[in-house]
């Protein structure tokens, strides 16, 4: 009997032993080749990098050029084109050690020559579209020898290492960029693990393996990047095999792809924040317990797990966990009795707003905006809810104060830098008030600029977050915004392909480590 | 004959003039800045005003349409605010797989529509008539979003024959074809059938018949050929409407087309492209409509233009 339970044992001990080797020979083995079909919902705006917008845009980009510094999938700093930098003690001068030997795809070599020419093109005459990210801060660059540029900024600016890692920063061929002048969005040129080999516009991108990459040689050949606008479109495509790899899947997919054994669909959490702005500058949301008391109104734990389907993180103020400088901070409690007494006690127990929303501009945010309005209801305030087509409604909610009757509207926010003073700054200082800026709702507190600039000028990561800290203590207990929520990205792949990356900033892309079953 | 067409040819002179007027008038009501659009949320003043100054759209509205009708008098389209391409390489790229696309499905109508009409109408309340009435009016009936992701879901995900959209090949076309053709398929059948009916009564048919023709040549040769100045007007007009209306198919197939150029036009704000557009598709349209005009006359060598 005990040699039986014996043998028993050792049979089960070798089985449990031999189980992960199996998977791990059976699902690791990294296949070389094949072209991989990636299906997005819009065309690129441009390949320039430096006049790059848009995410379908950027995320193409990202796949044919690379940063000094770059984001892992945890939004987290590492060097790329940069091997190491530093900073002097005032913040003023960083100085970067490039990376030996790294070629672009015309065969010129990247060396501190080519960064200079980075910074001296966004700084120059031709303006493209994202140099106002770096005119404010960056002075000039400077070479020191062929691996080393000393980049010196106007003022110390905490962020600075966010704005090199974006995608506008991608160092682009300064041979190519002379030839092709403005038509270098046509014929884009970097050190990407893929190279660039067509574009027809409205139809599909195509990339072919970069052999020379640094990084090592990528796996896969080829990459298409289509474009199908339509969801349901996308989802077939995937289900017939016409596509590996779809972005933006609808909810309401996701449960049928879930349960096929030949997709897997991935959802994770996003740097976007989506809020309600409150016109303060219209009565009666200049009095902060009205705005305050719309923040207890909003069941979000519900909204995250019933409309969302969990597909969603709740944000506590205006900022969203997977910017860089999120503070844990507890942020409104689902408490309709403590909405209805400071409502009571700001002398509106009964109260009628407009609520506006964009229909199909974010994930869901329509609906979004019905379940804050049936929060609201419960607590005395009815809220008519109307829609505007996405480029009026931009127009709409930017008008001048004296020339709008907004008053709640439903909005989402990604800065592409993944911190929070981009996150706060263009939304929330006293100096972006619409319609210059972008601080729709006309908040203005001292208390608040001084903070964000306090972050903004931070010599040490320690201050700069500290500052921050202080930021969304105060946009909190200020609420400016009713806070809401932060939608995941919802990708789906063949469970043939591998190693896809879903960077946080809502980019979905391929590196040379991604590959494909054969 | 060609005084004719010249002068119908000329006509498309103020027929573009007034397109391009109510297209500028439109487009300038709809609220919505190009700018903001382009540059994107967090895009800064300077860059905007920028953006604004490169596309002149910093001027009253009237130079605007002033420059804009001097550069389409000289064939100039102008720029896309979008792409920064010229619009007329815009159009050359997209227009191409419309009017294939467009082309396609009114053939796959004509056959479709023509062969259910004429057999509907010589079985005249027959079991088959009422299948094709059936059927046409349910193809008349059926949105080309929901019938194009249904043959998809059909031919593609299941029954794996034909690709999920895009294109580059002949088995590309197929679905987007069928899916375009389903609805002008059923207005050129009904039109067929009814016309038809009408020729058939006709006491020449009687005499055809008399004479000891076969029923075949009597159908195809005698009536059909009278019955097809009614057809043929159908096939102009939705042969029209497809140019126009492939935007649905298109954007379910995932196809570059002119219908989807607009459409995305219309959202950026993109003016340029949106006007251009408008003036090679009312172009296309007017000439289908000389075309057809000009068929008649083969039909009924008693139709002169003189």
């Amino acid at each position: 009997m005990r040699r039986i339970l014996g043998l028993c044992l050792i049979v089960t001990l070798l089985g449990l032993a031999a189980l992960p080797m199996a998977g791990r020979t059976a699902a690791q083995q990294t296949a070389r080749g094949g072209a991989l079909t990636f299906a997005t919902g819009a065309d690129p705006d441009s390949l320039d990098p430096q006049n790059t917008q848009s995410n379908p845009g950027e995320q193409v980009n990202r796949m044919m050029h690379e940063n000094l510094i770059r984001f892992n999938a945890k939004m987290q700093l590492e060097p790329a084109l940069a091997e190491s930098w530093t900073a002097s003690k005032d913040g003023l001068a960083w100085t970067f050690k490039l990376r030996k030997g790294v070629k672009f795809h015309d065969g010129t070599a990247f060396d501190a020559k080519a960064v200079k020419y980075f910074f001296d093109r966004v700084l120059g005459d031709e303006k493209p579209f994202k140099a106002s990210l770096y005119t404010p801060v960056v002075q000039g660059a400077e070479v020191v020898d062929p691996s080393t540029v000393r980049v010196i900024l106007k003022q110390p600016f905490g962020a600075f290492l966010f704005i090199m890692a974006h995608s506008a920063g991608a160092i682009v061929s300064p041979a190519a960029h002379q030839k092709w002048g403005k038509d270098l969005a046509l014929h884009p040129v970097g050190t990407g693990p893929f190279k660039f080999v067509e574009w027809v516009k409205g139809d599909h991108v195509t990339m072919e393996r970069n052999d020379a990459y640094w990084g090592g040689k990528p796996n896969l050949d080829r990459v298409i990047v289509k474009t199908v606008r339509e969801d349901q479109s996308r989802v077939l495509m995937l289900e017939s095999g016409d596509a590996d790899l779809i972005v933006n899947i609808p909810t309401e997919d996701i449960p049928r792809l879930r349960k096929d054994a030949r997709f897997t669909v991935e959802s994770t959490p996003t740097a976007r924040a989506l809020f309600i702005v409150i016109n303060v500058k219209k009565k009666p949301f200049d009095d902060v317990r009205v705005r305050q008391a719309l923040n207890y109104a909003v069941n979000r734990d519900a909204i995250v797990k019933e409309l969302f389907q969990n597909n969603a993180q709740l944000v506590p103020g205006p900022v969203s966990p997977l910017q860089n400088g999120y503070a844990q901070l507890p942020g409104y409690a689902y408490d309709p009795k403590k909405a209805k007494e400071l409502l009571a006690q700001a002398g509106h127990p009964a109260l009628k707003v407009k609520l506006w929303s964009p229909k199909g501009r974010f994930v869901k945010d329509y609906e979004l905006a019905q379940a804050v309005q049936q929060d609201l209801a419960a607590v005395g305030v009815e809220a008519t809810l109307s829609t505007l087509e996405w480029g009026a409604y931009l127009a709409a909610t930017k008008a001048p104060a004296e020339q709008t009757d907004r008053e709640l509207f439903l909005l989402g926010w990604s800065p592409s830098t993944g911190e929070a003073r981009w996150g706060t700054f263009p939304l929330l200082h006293s100096s972006q008030l619409a319609p210059k800026g972008d601080n729709r709702g006309f908040f203005a507190s001292k208390v608040l600029d001084d903070a964000i600039d306090k972050a903004t000028l931070a010599t040490t990561d320690q201050s700069r977050l500290g500052a921050l800290r202080e930021v969304q203590q105060i946009a909190i207990k200020e609420a400016p915004y009713i806070f809401l929520i932060s939608p995941n990205m919802i990708v789906g792949t063949s469970k043939k392909v591998h190693d896809v990356v879903n960077l946080p900033l809502e980019l979905t892309y391929l590196t040379e480590k991604s590959w494909k079953d054969k | 004959m060609i005084a004719y067409i010249t002068r119908r040819l000329l006509l498309i002179v103020p027929v573009l003039l007034g397109v391009s007027i109510g297209s500028f008038a439109l487009l300038h009501l709809v609220p919505g800045d190009p700018a903001m659009i382009l540059a994107g949320q967090e895009a800064t003043e300077e860059v905007l005003a920028r953006i604004r100054h490169e596309h002149g759209l910093d001027r009253p509205l009237p130079a605007q349409f002033a420059v804009y009708l001097g550069h389409a008098l000289r064939g100039n389209l102008g720029i896309s605010i979008q792409s920064r391409q010229p619009v007329a390489t815009l159009i050359a790229e997209r227009f191409p797989f419309t009017l294939r696309l467009a082309f396609l499905a009114i053939l796959v109508s004509a056959v479709l529509g023509v062969v259910a009409g004429v057999i509907a109408a010589t079985r005249r309340n027959s079991m088959i008539d009422l299948a094709a009435l059936l059927a046409s009016l349910v193809g008349i009936s059926l949105p080309i979003f929901w019938l194009g992701l249904l043959m998809m879901l059909v031919f593609s995900v299941r029954l794996q024959w034909f690709p999920a959209g895009g294109h580059g090949t002949a088995a590309h076309l197929v679905l987007p074809a069928l899916v375009l053709g389903a609805s002008s398929s059923a207005v050129i059948a009904r039109m067929t059938r009814a016309s038809m009916l009408e020729v058939l009564r006709q006491d020449y048919v009687r005499t055809a018949r008399a004479k000891g023709l076969r029923e075949r040549i009597v159908i195809y040769r005698h009536s059909l050929k009278n019955a097809m100045i009614p057809i043929l007007t159908v096939f102009g007009l939705e042969f029209g409407y497809n140019l126009g209306g492939a935007v649905l198919t298109e954007t379910v197939f995932s196809l570059p087309g002119i219908g989807r150029l607009i459409v995305e036009g219309i959202f950026a704000r993109d003016y340029p492209v949106v006007q251009g557009s408008m003036l090679v598709v009312a172009t296309t349209f007017v000439l289908v409509n000389l075309l057809t005009d000009v068929a008649y006359a083969f039909f009924d060598p008693r139709i002169r233009y003189e």
